[in-house]
């Protein structure tokens, strides 16, 4: 009796294993070790969890975790809210609907550097389009990018313009799935549009929000693009955010160093998306 | 318990026109099947009685009060959705109890009312379950709950039972006529299938292209069709119906003889011809003569008949029972 | 419509053209002044207009380097994207298809692989023990093993639509596991390589963070590592950096144009369940 040789054999895996194994997973495992180092690349002295320590001392490496995390939950929040109802608004049927979506989409696909630099180019405090306008209407405009306080907020709402198009887009089609029989029984039932949108709309577009939310968090998490082209972290360190940090780092030849923030990051991704997921995926809903 | 009047209606989606002039009165109490092909525009006459669609002309009274153009809550309506509609991401209690929920009313009330329907349906043991794990004949009945808990002066049945397997579906016309029974309500059902109309009917509305084509009682129907649509659309197997030289014949433009109406005979008739099908279905069997002048004789007779294809048989109709048209 | 949609659509088509397509105009208008005129950054239209001189002075730049940048980003995008097609489509048949424990390690890898940051420092010591750090080939590899989480999740879901009799009647006619492949599943995956391709082929193009780690220095540079670096150079030429700007806005703008659709259907995937 032979055996029968799967039509699906397993070597088919191999190349892109082994292309994904040498530069994924190899560096992600070493790099749990040598974040434990002082590294230069060619020699790794243990020193423990110096690194560590360090990244919870310095004011400025504290700066850029808790910057994450705000930009994160900012961009990723926002995101969610706002992308359902544009989301909504763009398939009620408005005039000049398609273009709409046209129009709210096409800067996702636009190059975030370029953005970066459009978007410093318009805030720049006295110069830029933005305050000029406001002036033209009275109102004194701040220093979008140079107010200290301000930087991160600002490059925030550049990445939610940039972005906010690829969450609407993902909720439209997450609409599109929703029956309309359930609508016309809550209209039977006499639902207002509030507690249509709520009580239907709202949990029955779940997978929807499900990817936005996890989606924009991660790559909120990992953002560095846009803050590196608008600010490169500054002023001072105001508005660096854990990717930037590595990158300085890594520049500093402080390699180590560099490689313990890309663990952290790490950790941060994982406590806070895994959670997420688990906790959304219990409350199952099945169409 | 209230009269549904529809008077006048008509409905054109933009330019096109697919209803006019249709008068209908439904009694308060009856259950009234509307019946007929996909397209005959049954579904859309239901919903423009809901409110869900509007009408383009014509009035709609339920209960004697004018409710043209008044949203569907306030019509004193329910409908049960051939989809059922159950959210799924709430339980069969919170899914019968939806509506009083909308409406705010008490917590305690709606425990109650829900309970009380739970009752009458037997989905007591149910009410904490979610939509998926409930069979197809469960969700039907949560369905229907969730219009009986609105205590609606009509109901209204969009092809409830087509996603039924065919054993459900002759078990759920059972308990929607008994349900019927115990409530008393007046209730408007479509369907596309004539055995569902002819079983669970008062009365039977058969709609063909936005017209209505008769209505009637399901044995009027069967005995006296008005037209040669609603003779070949009732009954099963469908009335032979022919047109042209034998019509001309029996001085008709169209002529027709149900296949149990109609008798054999090996020595002589009024049709002569050869078996060349038979279907053997048990208590009956269905033949297929081929007679001369005639595309094909469908006759019913007692299932076991010594007869093989090939046979020659005479056939002749039951006096009384030809149908002509003109 | 009724008078309240059109009412809403106006004004959300005012909203959105200050707010999204303004400062496209802007960058369009500014890309075509003179210098002096795009230093004082105001939304008018150009006094004179440049957009062929600034074009041609922007090319030029440090020995048509844009030129340069863009062969390299061609060449990497091309290349990893066709890599990315095949061995993606590879392996989201097998997983597709084949019900085995492996499974769910692969499918642990490829949620490893939309989730975790790349370790990048650790990325360089591995490309430089091969020989492969500041390389065009090493650049590829790289974009492959980053691309390869959504690709095979793209494919997966497509293949579970094409049904398996097909597969089993090849068999039945002798075909060999390579054959059915390429001659049976291939051909039929059309629509979601069009989207993978489409997806990918802008992500690679747009990809800054990457070359800015693993392919550093003159010979090596992308399109956008060009346009970071003439920030500094274009300082006080706003026209030039803008059409920089623009001259790198332009591919993803033609893809979109002829491919929205395909674009939409590959980033939605996983919306909506099944």
């Amino acid at each position: 009796m032979t055996t029968r040789k799967s039509p699906y054999p397993y070597w088919f895996v191999l190349p892109a294993a082994v292309i994904f194994i040498v530069l994924f997973m190899v560096p992600t495992f070493a790099s749990l070790w040598f974040s434990l180092t002082r590294w230069d690349l060619v020699n790794a002295e243990f020193i423990g969890v110096e690194n560590y320590r360090q990244f919870f001392r310095e004011p400025f490496l504290i700066q850029g975790l808790v910057n994450t995390i705000i930009y994160a939950v900012l961009t990723s929040g926002t995101k969610t809210v706002l992308g359902l109802l544009l989301a909504v608004l763009l398939t009620s049927g408005i005039w000049a609907q398609g273009f709409l979506r046209t129009v709210v989409f096409f800067p996702v696909l636009v190059s975030t550097i370029g953005v970066g630099i459009t978007s410093s180019v318009l805030m720049h405090p006295t110069r830029g389009l933005i305050n000029v306008a406001l002036a033209g209407l009275g109102i004194h405009g701040p220093g979008w990018l140079t107010d200290p306080a301000l930087a991160l907020y600002s490059i925030v709402l550049v990445d939610l313009w940039k972005g906010i198009g690829l969450a609407t887009v993902i909720y439209i089609a997450g609409l599109a799935s929703i029956s309309p029989d359930y609508y016309e029984a809550a209209r039977i039932d006499g639902a207002t549009r509030r507690q249509m949108f709520f009580r239907v709309t709202v949990p029955l577009v779940k997978p929807a929000t499900i990817t936005v939310v996890t989606l924009s968090l991660i790559g909120g998490l990992r953002s560095f693009d846009l803050i590196w082209a608008m600010t490169r972290g500054g002023p001072g360190f105001s508005s660096d955010v854990l990717a930037s940090v590595i990158y300085k780092q890594y520049q500093a030849g402080f390699y180590g160093l560099s490689t313990a923030g890309n663990v952290i990051l790490f950790i941060l991704i994982g406590l806070i998306v895994l959670p997420l997921t688990a906790w959304f995926n219990r409350k199952e809903v099945d169409l | 318990m209230s009269s549904v009047v529809l008077s006048n209606i008509g409905k054109s989606f933009g330019s096109l026109e697919v209803m006019k002039g249709v008068d209908l009165t439904v009694e308060a109490g009856e259950f009234c099947v509307f019946v007929g092909p996909s397209g005959c525009g049954k579904s859309t006459l239901l919903r423009m009685i809901s409110g869900l669609e509007t009408s383009s002309a014509g009035q709609i009274f339920i209960d004697g009060k004018e409710v043209t153009g008044v949203e569907p809550s306030a019509r004193g309506i329910a409908m049960v959705f051939q989809s059922y509609a159950l959210y799924p991401h709430l339980t069969v209690r919170e899914n019968i109890g939806f509506g009083l929920s909308l409406a705010r009313r008490p917590k305690a009330e709606i425990e109650e009312k829900v309970k009380q329907t739970a009752d009458i349906l037997q989905l007591s043991h149910l009410l904490d379950r979610k939509p998926k794990a409930l069979s197809g004949g469960q969700r039907q009945r949560v369905a229907i709950g969730r219009a009986i808990i609105r205590n609606p002066k009509v109901f209204l049945f969009d092809e409830p039972l087509s996603n039924l397997d065919a054993s459900l579906r002759s078990q759920m016309r059972f308990e929607l006529t008994e349900l019927h029974a115990k409530l008393g309500a007046t209730m408007i059902y479509v369907t596309h299938d004539q055995v569902e109309a002819m079983t669970m009917a008062d009365k039977i509305v058969v709609l063909n292209g936005g017209r209505i084509e008769q209505i009637g009682a399901p044995m009027t129907l069967y005995n006296h069709p008005a037209t040669p649509f609603v003779a070949g659309f009732i009954g099963s197997p469908k009335m032979n119906l022919f047109e042209g030289e034998i019509a001309e014949r029996e001085g008709c433009r169209t002529y027709g003889i149900r296949p149990e109406h109609i008798v054999l005979s090996t020595m002589q008739g009024k049709w002569q011809g050869v078996v060349k099908h038979i279907e053997r279905l048990g208590a009956d069997t269905i033949l297929h003569l081929d007679v001369s002048g005639l595309p094909s004789l469908v006759v019913r007779t007692d299932g076991d008949r010594p007869i093989a294809v090939g046979k020659m048989l005479f056939a002749s109709p039951v006096a009384g029972k030809e149908h002509s048209y003109v | 419509m009724t008078r309240r949609q059109l009412y809403t659509g106006v004004t959300a088509l005012a909203a959105s053209a200050v707010i999204f397509i303004l400062p496209f105009l802007f960058i369009f208008i500014t890309a075509a002044k003179t210098k002096q005129d795009a230093a004082r950054l105001t939304f008018t239209l150009p006094a004179e207009w440049r957009l062929w001189d600034n074009l041609m002075e922007v090319v030029e730049a440090r020995n048509y380097m844009l030129l340069l940048a863009y062969f390299n980003s061609t060449v990497i995008t091309v290349a990893s994207v066709a890599l990315l097609v095949l061995f993606g489509a590879m392996v989201g048949y097998v997983l597709q298809r084949r019900s085995s424990a492996w499974n769910k390690l692969i499918y642990a890898c490829v949620l490893a692989g939309l989730m975790i940051p790349p370790a990048v420092v650790p990325t360089i010591w591995v490309l430089q023990s091969l020989g492969l750090f500041k390389t065009i080939s090493g650049m590829i590899l790289i974009q492959i093993a980053y691309g390869l989480a959504f690709s095979i999740l793209l494919f997966r879901s497509f293949i579970a639509t094409i049904p398996r009799d097909l597969d089993e009647a090849a068999i039945i006619d002798g075909a060999k596991p390579l054959q059915i492949f390429f001659r049976v599943i291939l051909p039929l995956l059309k629509p979601v390589t069009v989207t993978v391709i489409v997806v990918q082929s802008i992500a690679i193009f747009n990809d800054f963070t990457n070359p800015l780690y693993y392919l550093p220095g003159r010979e090596n540079v992308t399109v956008q590592l060009t346009l970071y670096n003439f920030q500094s150079q274009f300082q006080t030429q706003f026209n030039l950096l803008f059409m920089n700007i623009l001259l790198v806005t332009i591919p993803p703008l033609i893809v979109f144009i002829f491919f929205n659709r395909q674009i939409v259907a590959g980033m939605t995937a996983g919306a909506v369940k099944g």
